[in-house]
Formats: C-alpha cells, structure tokens, sequence
C-alpha cells in the first residue's frame, strides 16, 4: 500500500517536472530574449558604446528618417510577392499530388520536400548560377531565340529576389495546402458528383474553400520566412535590391548600433506577429464554419 | 577562407594546450600572432639562432588580440602582431612598450617606405616608436585585361559609364567612404568634415548606379565573376583575390591607383608584460631578414617590409588604414546610399 502510494507520488512529481519544464523552456528560450529585445530598443548608443538610458529616439528614427519606411514598406510588398507566387506554384503540385494513389503520393511529397535538407547558402549559390548573365537561364533563353542577347533582368535586383525567395520556400507553401487538401473527405466530393455538378463546379464550391485554410497557413509560412530573411537580398539583390533585412543585419556589424537594430526588430516582429495572426483567423474561421 | 578559420581555431586551442603545458618553461618567448606569422620552421630556425626558446600563440580577429593583451593587461604576451589602425588603441591603453630601434639592426635595410617610421602613420606616439612593420597589402582594383583597355591607373574608372553594370564593389561603408575621399582627393580620407562626407555620399551613389553588386567575401566576388560579364573588382582582399581568379584562368590584373591605395599593415609590438626585452628585440629583428620576409610573401601572398613583393611597387602609394572619425556615421549613410533608389 506504502509502496504503491510511493510510487504514485515519484510518477507525481515526474510529471510536475515535466510541466514545469514545458513551461520553462519557451520562457527561458523564447520570452526572455524577445523581451531583452525590446528592453534594448529603448537604449541608445554613444561613441560605440550602448548607453543604458530608456529613450524613444530609435522608434522616433525609424519613423522619421525617410530611408526606414520606403524600404520598410517595399520589403512588405516583396514578401507579399513571394508568398502569392509560392501559392500560384504550390497550389496545383499539391492538388497533383492529392489525386496520386498509395505510396506515390508520399513518394512524390517527400521528393518535393528534399531540397528543404540542403544547405541555404548553397541552394542561394546554385541559384545564383542559374540567373547570373552567363547563367543557365539567359543561356537556355537565348538558345531558345526567346532572347537576342543575356538580359540583366533578373540579375542582381528585386526580380532576382523575388525568384530566388519563391524558389527557395515553394516547399513551405506546398506542405500546408496538401495537408488541407489530403483532409477534405472523399464522400463530399462523390455527393457533388451525384448530384450533378461538373469537376469544375465542385472544385470551386467544395474543394477551393476547404483547402484555404492550407492557403492561408500557407501564405503566413512563407511571409514570415521570406520577410526575416536577410541572406539571400544580400546574395542575389545588388544594388536595387535592398531590404529591411538588409538594414537590419548591418546594424549588428560594424556599426554596432544594437539598440536600433532591436528597435527594427521590434517593427519586424510585429508585422510577423501580425501576419501569423491573420493565417491563422482566417485558416481557422474557414475550416470551422464548414 | 572558411577553412582558414577552422584551421585557425584548431590552432589557437592546440597551442592554448601547448602553451599551458610549457607554463614551465619560464623563458620562452610568448608571442601572439596571426597565421603565417611564426610558421613552425621559422621558430625552428629562431631557437637555433638564438637559443630562445618560443611559444606561439596564433589568433583570428583584432577583437580576439585585444580580449587576450587587455585581459592580461599584456602580462600574458612578450610580443604580438597588430594592425596600425589599432596600434593607437593599444599605446593609450598602455598595454604596449616603445621600441628601441637601434636594437633591431636589420630596420634599417627595410624598404624605403618603411625606414622612417614617423612617417608610418599610427606606429609612432609622442615620437617615441610602438610598432615594427612586418607584413602589408593594399586594396586595389583587379581589372579583367580583355575588357578593360587603356590598363586603368585610378579609382575614378569604376565611375566611368562604359563600365556599367561590370563592376563590384565591396559591401562595406567605412571603405567605400575612405577611398573615395582618396578618389575626390581629400587628404585625410579617415577624417571627413560634414561637407565632405556629403559630397563623398554623392559620389556614392553615383558608384552604386554604375555597379553589377556588392560582395563581402573574396569567394563570393570570385563566383559573381564566372557567372557574369565583370571587367572590375574592388579589391578587398588584395592579392589573395588576385591570386584565386588567376588559379581559375581570369585573366585579370591588380592595381595600386594613383590616387593612393588604402593598405592594412600588420606591426610586431612588445607587450607592457613583457619579461625578457631583449629577446623580444631579437625576435622582431629575426623577422625583419631577408629570408623570412621573401617567405611570407611567397606563402600568405602578402607583402613584406624587407624586399619587393607583387602587393605594391615601390612607387605606388599606399594610405594606411586608420580608425575613422565615426563608424557608426559612416554605417548609415552607407545604407542610405544603398537605399537611394
């Protein structure tokens, strides 16, 4: 009886670690440096050193300084971009990969997913192969005859940013909407058909509004992802491609203005907050309704 | 360059473990140093030389040598290898000792440029002598000879609009800032007044409409050039770059503009710990001969102090790197240049 009591309390205080544990991990991992974040965007920096005084002045500079908000915005617009084009390209290969059969399907998924496993810098390098001047791409276009002569339109600029990013999160985007898609069950689509409904109509009434809060989740995903990235603007974009993420890294440098640079982030942080937020009121609103 | 560093860390904590265990060795000459430095054979032929034993500690960034003399405040180091752009640092901290150059005899075979060392910038303090110049590169243009034809002798080229959209530039406002004073010849490209630093952003991004892209790293330069039409690189990484494109069969060359060439130029200094003077005055003499100084060039391709190297013709004009008026200054105009559509 004493026995069974003990080990009823060590099983007890088992899982009371565990909980503690499970709470205390994102606190110390995630809340604590989010708000040293936003505790040092209200410093300043003198003479390279930061000065722990509160003030407003990176939050009254990124709103004042005319070179923080255009950017700031045109990154908005970019990441926006990549997030529709990633949806346009994922949207048929996961619907391709729902009407596979049996191992197929999962086959096809995992081979889709595969570039996830390489290096970021390496696939960016490879990238930038394909769209330099001499690259694959204006080589295979003139080839073509689609091009006279290698163009530069899609070197080393905002296009070459827009491409590269779509490129790199395509598998994002594709993972969320065939899980949507994958969960629509088989008897609704079956009941559209026998009640008469063209493969059209059932796509746009059934299927379509199913699957967006894949689309949605989906959009969130690769907005976020493309929005903090500040590698591949810097590899690809050149000189009109400059970004947010751009300015944000090189606050971190040389310059060592951390205080402005955790007051950007802050900025970020909230359009990422934002973003997430509305994939997920709209996935989820869509997905119960139904 | 990646591999460099690993190799560089692997290094510095297999000499840390040596170093700990020789502890013993009270005598032995403790000397900080980059890769390249004090390569094993030299230290062999030092201690033959001298009968002083040496233990070398290699580093990998300026950051790192300061952390190691100001942590020991220089009682850890008998002598160590900075830059002349820190050197002053150093001096105001007094973490370093002056130098009696009567003492190192081989000083005075140096070539002319750096015989009188008041005329080095940063290596001199209330004339009083910190720093020993040992090893040197300069920042120049790399120009693809197919393309770019008279040779170019100026900075001023990269401006020139048969070149747009073929060059590259490097991703670094405090450089870009400094040579192009030197382009608009101002004379002291490290202390700009308001007017110039406007006037040199100006100029900035006129560059930045001329240019293909920016680089950061001598890798990343060198692909841009296999995959696109470049006829001019800005030259970072000085004759490692020019090296590396060449291995590659580019047909490139490398110079110093006329204008003046911005140059790092790395010193042996004597720490303020230092036990033993005299062996370090050895030390640095031993450095400055002939044989160490035509080895260094031929192994980091690098310039030395004592005979002619392909970094830089005795004629060409360097301008040693100096710390700038202010960095931080400079780093945001240069992303205002960059953001200027």
């Amino acid at each position: 009886m004493s026995r069974a009591g003990s080990t009823h309390s060590a099983e007890g205080r088992l899982s009371q670690l565990v909980t503690v544990l499970a709470f205390a991990l994102p606190v110390i991992f995630v809340l604590v440096p989010l708000a040293i974040f936003l505790v040092y965007s209200f410093f300043g920096v003198d003479q390279g050193t930061i000065v722990y005084a509160p003030t407003l002045s990176n939050y009254v500079r990124f709103f004042t300084d005319p070179i923080f908000l255009p950017v700031f915005w045109n990154t908005i617009v970019l990441c926006v971009s990549v997030a529709v084009i990633c949806i346009l390209l994922a949207y048929p290969a996961a619907y391709f990969l729902t009407t596979l059969k049996g191992r197929w399907r999962y086959a096809l998924l995992m081979l889709l997913l595969v570039p996830l496993l390489m290096s970021y810098v390496i696939k960016i390098y490879a990238i930038r192969s394909i769209l330099g001047l001499n690259g694959f791409l204006n080589k295979a276009l003139v080839a073509l005859g689609i091009l006279d002569q290698p163009s530069t339109l899609f070197v080393f600029n905002m296009n070459a940013i827009l491409l590269t990013l779509s490129l790199l999160l395509i598998p994002f985007a594709i993972l969320p909407i065939f899980l949507s898609l994958e969960r629509i069950p088989q008897t609704l689509l079956r009941a559209s058909d026998d009640l008469g409904a063209s493969s059209l109509q059932t796509f746009l009434r059934i299927t379509l509004p199913l699957s967006l809060p894949g689309v949605a989740s989906a959009a969130s995903f690769v907005f976020v992802l493309a929005i903090g990235d500040f590698l591949t603007p810097q590899m690809v974009g050149g000189i009109s491609g400059f970004t947010f993420g751009r300015i944000l890294y090189s606050q971190f440098g040389t310059a060592y203005n951390w205080p402005f640079g955790a007051a950007l982030s802050v900025a970020l942080a909230i359009v990422v907050i934002c973003a997430i937020l509305v994939g997920e009121r709209f996935g989820r609103s869509r997905g119960t309704s139904v | 360059m990646g591999l460099k560093k690993a190799f560089l860390r692997l290094a510095t904590i297999g000499l840390g473990i040596g170093l700990m265990t020789s502890a013993a060795l009270a005598a032995n000459l403790r000397v900080l140093a980059w890769d390249g430095y004090a390569d094993p054979d030299w230290v062999k032929d030092f201690t033959a030389a001298t009968g002083i034993g040496v233990d070398v500690v290699f580093i990998g960034s300026d950051d790192e040598i300061w952390a190691k003399i100001k942590g020991s405040e220089g009682q850890d180091f008998d002598v160590f290898a900075v830059n002349t752009a820190q050197l002053q640092r150093y001096i105001k901290a007094d973490l370093v000792s002056p130098i009696d150059i009567t003492k190192l005899p081989n000083q005075k075979d140096v070539l002319p440029r750096f015989r009188d060392l008041s005329q080095v910038s940063g290596d001199t303090k209330d004339g009083k002598v910190y720093g020993i110049p040992f090893c040197f590169d300069s920042i120049g243009l790399i120009y693809d000879t197919d393309k770019v034809k008279p040779a170019p002798t100026s900075m001023s080229v990269l401006w020139d609009p048969a070149y747009k959209g073929k060059i590259l530039a490097y991703d670094n406002g405090e450089h870009n800032f400094s040579f192009t004073a030197l382009t608009l010849g101002y004379k002291d490209p490290f202390n700009l007044n308001a007017e110039q630093m406007a006037a040199v952003k100006a100029k900035l991004v006129e560059l930045k409409r001329n240019v293909l892209s920016f680089y950061t790293t001598a890798d990343e330069a060198q692909q841009i050039y296999q995959n696109n039409d470049v006829a001019l690189i800005w030259a970072n990484y000085g004759q490692q770059q020019v090296k590396a494109l060449q291995k590659i069969g580019a047909h490139v060359a490398y110079v110093n503009p006329s204008e003046g060439a911005l140059a790092w130029l790395d010193n042996w200094v004597i720490s303020k710990g230092v036990r033993d003077n005299a062996a370090a005055e050895k030390w640095i003499d031993f450095m400055l001969t002939k044989k160490i100084g035509g080895e260094l060039s031929e192994r980091t391709g690098f310039g030395n102090t004592v005979v002619e190297s392909s970094s830089a013709g005795g004629n060409d004009k360097l301008v040693w790197l100096n710390n700038v008026e202010d960095p931080l200054k400079r780093s945001d105009m240069w992303n205002e240049v960059k953001a200027t559509p």
